[in-house]
């Protein structure tokens, strides 16, 4: 059986994570093809919705990444985005949602290389994680059942 | 019905040779909506510009997706061709693939892959993508610079040189600031007043300069290009137009002992006054807290003197509201004075001063008119001892940074002493010398080399005082940290330069960050030094940081050409990209609730109120609004906003939506 | 309690409000909430250990807001509420009169939003004591037993909302649910759905909640789903040091920050 290729999807600000990325590439630094990126003007903008339909579409993994501590090109994008975090952790947490299976860091546009080890870092862990079953499990006996009842 | 062009680059070989750039374009040209798709060498040239515009036409594109490079390298250059084909720029999107996949993976199929993936996420986006028209603001083409040292007028002046009308607000009765009080100024020994006086006479004379002296900015509404700013004119309590600047009454005023703040506390000055001989307006105020009659209710001797009868006790301060299009900050610094150095008996012994004050010792308008005196006794010191790095660079007194111009007038304070007291020693005691500078380093040489001032590289511990002679102990750290004791007659100490008071308050009236030494904060330490953090608002001299004159000009004129460069448009384009409220129809108006917590997220208070009025003006419901002048689309609010009634162009909920269900789901 | 109706007798007699809200015995004999605007009708108020509801949910809805200014009987999460709900901008404190009542039951004194707010810091602000052993005993579990426990729980869930509808900080006019441009929220029950309605109300009411439990009470298939938001009302204090409700100044824990704000998992 061919090895588990994680799917991962990574919610990165534009000023910062993004540009990181962007030097990663030019630095032509290698990291794991899993991870694709959505960009977004802030981590400020990142609903945390989106992180629950990134599990319920099938993610194996989510990468949250924007500019570190007072770095935000909007001052404080990032810091109402860390709260936001803090609070949502703790509900996944208390609810036995995988946090293990969410990446949130800060890179920065200077951080190629830290942009790389973060992507694979978070690749390797998925890998050994495995897929994220019991939250596709519920997701798709939620999908039986309505193809029952239908 | 959308019908979406994939553009798909090679970029030579950055991507192809690890993508297989045909696969991508063949794949995705599969999909539903996709009418066009095809891959290029250089999509970037001109032939591949030409290309994509050729198949918006004739496709009748409703969206493309150029699949190449960064979008931050040429995001802008593909929108401008779309746009040249007739296509709304905002229907342009780009996939990365050179520096997000080609360039960090290996040749391989998941590679290939992975770039299908990032061309569909952006098919699916662009699909709903909206036609963005650029905003568009009318620009008010007045300044405002506030503080009027010489940072404020060299930005006054170069405004008002480029035809613009400039209104300059000082607070102190005269405006010069720190440069005014200087002797003579480093690295060529001029005269500060001589080179400064013209320019201050020139911006009182200059037809398009309002000045208001003694006056301070009460608030600020408006965004760039619309400003509304409110100035509080503090009574002067003479009605200036009768003025004519004699000064009988200072001279008669029968109050006559306040320590004057233009000389440092080193001498004293009426409850009327002029802060200094050349100030501009040359004309007095009345210092209401130090005035006898304000205090006791009688005296009016000023009132009975004047010739032309300009007093007027009863002036009140006067708010007045002006329109202006930018704002230049330059408020400048001030030094810590005594209480911060109880080790150096600052405060405590009259002959251990400040810079400044031995600035005023110098000065040849000063109270000694420019002879070195030691202020407890009038007698002309024989040593003295100036420590350099008196606060800065000190992180256990909570300031870590560099003074800046220490080094340098310290240098100068040595050798001013050392040409006016020939047989006089100093001493400087002095951590690093910072001379970096043109003419700099020579001029510190100088000091040491012609001049014969004794350079000791290490700090000083305490003085005390000893039988009327202070004893300053400290170290030399090139003679292996030997203890050294100097008996001198006079201390001076480069304090450390420090924000303003009223500097954090003024930011805040302002809306623009400062850092936590209250010093204004630039939009960008190296590539947006001038600017703030708020759009239209520049900064100049030593507000951001302590400066020496020449960088001070050299930002002022800089914030100067930001400004003009502003002006020279009649209107502001803005890109489109900014968050907005929704609205439906009556009675709910919109879906927004009216919490406002959006408003506590928002950086640049570009969340308002509006109201839905009754036609007898009752209000019916109030909502948030975005300011799109002010909103600089970070969409913080957007993801807060519990009832989805905010949304953001460019990346709306739905787009954002669209894009994870796209990436994760096989096509 | 005849301060209470005496209070509102007066309030009512010399026109200081136009509706008073507070409880009164139903025909089955559990408390309801009362709605009395004439002076005469004010001996129906009651207040025991009947009386449980956050009132407060009232105060936004238009059916009670038409009379006029409100005298409102007030415990300490209805207390908190109000605190709330002045502070994002939904009540104006010129608009209502408070008839407190103590933790103990007593009637309370409360002349303006300053006493109320001097009573409210001087009480124990912390979940509800039976609620913080079942949050201590949930958070002792294993990540797959919470996430099984909860998916147990929800998959009874039947979308009917009365936990919005009975909570006082849900005063939206279009809740998230309703919006479909994107579907945030599945419209049909089951599980899945389910988890994220209650995971987006949570989170809604991070640092917003105070704790009044109504969210639970209200549950017609008794979801615990009061312990998700009080789960966060207690994390927000542990790392925020506020407690929702406290003054009417207050923003909310996810609307405002500190540059320090501390946490240990961002790498």
């Amino acid at each position: 059986m061919a090895e588990f290729e994680p799917k991962v999807v990574a919610f990165v600000c534009n000023w910062c994570t993004y540009a990181g990325a962007d030097l990663t590439g030019t630095s032509r630094i290698k990291y794991a093809s899993n991870v694709k990126i959505i960009r977004f003007p802030c981590t400020g903008r990142i609903d945390f919705m989106l992180l629950l339909k990134s599990f319920a579409n099938g993610a194996d993994g989510i990468i949250v990444s924007g500019c570190h501590p007072n770095d935000c090109h909007y001052t404080s994008g990032n810091f109402h985005a860390k709260r936001r975090w803090i609070m949502f952790k703790e509900l996944m947490d208390f609810m036995g949602i995988d946090m293990n299976r969410i990446t949130f860091s800060w890179v920065s546009a200077a951080e190629g290389a830290r942009w790389a080890e973060v992507v694979n870092s978070t690749v390797d862990r998925i890998r050994k994680l495995g897929p994220y079953v019991s939250y596709k499990q519920m997701v798709n006996t939620t999908v039986e059942e309505e193809v029952i009842n239908e | 019905m959308a019908r979406i062009g994939v553009f798909v680059c090679h970029c030579g070989e950055n991507i192809s040779a690890t993508v297989d750039c045909g696969k991508v374009a063949e794949t995705v040209g599969k999909l539903k909506h996709v009418a066009f798709s095809t891959d290029y060498k250089y999509m970037c040239s001109d032939p591949g510009q030409t290309l994509i515009k050729d198949a918006i036409k004739e496709h009748k594109l409703t969206g493309i997706v150029v699949s190449a490079c960064s979008p931050r390298m040429h995001e802008p250059t593909f929108r401008k061709a779309a746009a040249e084909a007739g296509l709304n720029p905002f229907l342009c999107e780009m996939a990365n693939l050179r520096e997000h996949c080609s360039w960090v993976h290996e040749k391989n199929e998941m590679t290939t892959d992975k770039a299908i993936d990032l061309v569909r996420i952006l098919i699916e986006k662009v699909k709903i993508n909206s036609a963005l028209q650029p905003i568009r603001v009318p620009v008010t083409k007045t300044a405002l610079v506030v503080g009027g040292g010489i940072a404020g007028i060299q930005s006054a002046l170069d405004i008002a040189n480029t035809g613009h009308k400039v209104i300059l607000v000082e607070r102190s009765p005269s405006i010069g600031g720190h440069m005014s009080q200087l002797s003579e100024t480093f690295p060529t020994l001029d005269c500060s007043q001589c080179i400064l006086t013209p320019r201050m006479v020139e911006v009182a004379q200059h037809p398009n300069i309002t000045l208001y002296t003694y006056a301070e900015v009460e608030s600020l509404d408006g965004f760039i290009g619309n400003f509304t700013v409110k100035i509080r004119k503090k009574a002067k309590s003479i009605y200036e137009k009768d003025c004519t600047g004699c000064g009988l009454c200072t001279t008669k005023c029968p109050q006559k002992k306040i320590p004057n703040e233009f000389e440092e506390g080193l001498g004293f000055r009426p409850a009327i006054y002029v802060p200094f001989p050349q100030a501009v307006p040359n004309k007095p105020v009345i210092d209401r807290e130090h005035c006898t009659y304000y205090l006791k209710g009688k005296c009016k001797v000023c009132e009975i003197v004047c010739p032309t009868k300009a007093i007027r006790f009863d002036q009140p301060d006067e708010v007045i509201e002006v329109k202006i299009g930018a704002i230049v900050i330059a408020t400048g610094f001030d030094i810590k004075r005594s209480n911060f150095f109880p080790e150096y008996g600052f405060g405590k012994y009259k002959d251990v001063i400040d810079g400044l004050q031995f600035e005023r010792l110098a000065s040849a308008s000063g109270p000694t008119s420019g002879a070195i005196l030691r202020p407890s006794d009038g007698q002309v010191p024989k040593n003295i001892v100036f420590v350099a790095c008196a606060g800065s660079r000190d992180p256990a007194k909570g300031i870590a940074y560099c003074s800046k111009i220490c080094c340098m007038y310290t240098a100068k304070h040595a050798m001013l002493y050392k040409h006016k007291v020939h047989e006089g020693k100093a001493h400087v005691f002095y951590m690093d010398i910072r001379s970096a500078g043109k003419n700099y380093d020579e001029f510190v040489r100088r000091a040491i080399e012609e001049d014969y001032v004794n350079y000791i590289r290490g700090r000083v511990s305490t003085i005390y005082e000893r039988d009327g002679k202070l004893i300053v102990k400290g170290v030399d750290t090139l003679l292996g940290a030997q203890p050294v004791e100097i008996v001198a007659d006079m201390v001076v100490l480069a304090t450390a330069g420090v924000a303003n008071p009223g500097a954090e308050e003024l930011a805040q009236k302002l809306h623009v960050s400062y850092d936590s030494h209250k010093f204004f904060a630039e939009a960008h330490p190296k590539l947006k030094p001038v600017e703030t953090n708020t759009a239209g608002i520049f900064l100049a001299g030593a507000c951001q940081n302590p400066k020496d004159i020449p960088d001070s000009v050299s930002q002022a004129s800089g914030a100067a050409v930001k400004v003009a460069a502003l002006f020279s448009q009649s209107e502001l384009t803005r890109e489109p990209l900014v968050a907005y409220v929704n609205r439906t129809s009556p009675p709910m108006y919109s879906t927004c609730v009216g919490c406002f917590l959006c408003q506590s997220v928002c950086p640049y208070q570009a969340i308002e109120h509006e109201d839905f009025k009754t036609r007898d003006g009752k209000i019916i419901k109030t909502v948030a609004k975005i300011n799109e002048g002010l909103c600089q689309g970070c969409g913080t609010c957007v993801a807060l906003c519990r009832s989805k009634s905010i949304d953001l162009h460019g990346y709306s909920n739905n787009q954002v939506y669209t894009e994870v269900v796209a990436l994760l789901n096989d096509y | 309690m005849n301060s209470i109706v005496s209070r509102a007798k007066e309030l009512l007699e010399n026109k200081s409000v136009q509706v008073i809200v507070g409880f009164e015995a139903g025909p089955t004999g559990k408390a309801r909430p009362a709605f009395v605007t004439y002076p005469s009708k004010t001996d129906i108020l009651i207040f025991d250990e009947r009386c449980v509801q956050n009132l407060a949910v009232y105060l936004t809805k238009k059916e009670v807001k038409q009379f006029g200014k409100i005298g409102i009987v007030a415990t300490l999460p209805i207390m908190r509420s109000i605190m709330m709900l002045i502070s994002e901008q939904q009540v104006f404190a010129e608009n209502i009169e408070i008839l407190g009542v103590s933790t103990e039951g007593k009637y309370l004194d409360i002349a303006d939003i300053q006493v109320m707010q001097g009573y409210i810091e001087k009480c124990d602000l912390s979940n509800p004591s039976n609620d913080q052993e079942t949050l201590a005993m949930l958070n002792k579990m294993s990540m797959q037993e919470k996430f099984d426990y909860w998916q147990n729980e929800l998959s009874t869930c039947i979308k009917c909302y009365a936990c919005r509808q009975a909570c006082p900080m849900c005063y939206c006019t279009r809740c998230a649910v309703e919006c479909n441009q994107p579907q945030w929220i599945p419209v049909q029950a089951n599980t899945h759905g389910n988890m994220e309605w209650h995971i987006l109300r949570a989170m809604h009411l991070a640092g917003r909640c105070i704790s009044c439990g109504e969210c639970g009470r209200a549950c017609p298939v008794n979801i615990p789903c009061h312990l998700l938001t009080m789960q966060l009302a207690d994390q927000a204090h542990k790392y925020f040091n506020v407690y929702a409700g406290t003054s009417e100044k207050m923003s909310s824990v996810l609307s405002t920050y500190e540059p320090n704000d501390k946490e240990s998992f961002i790498l």
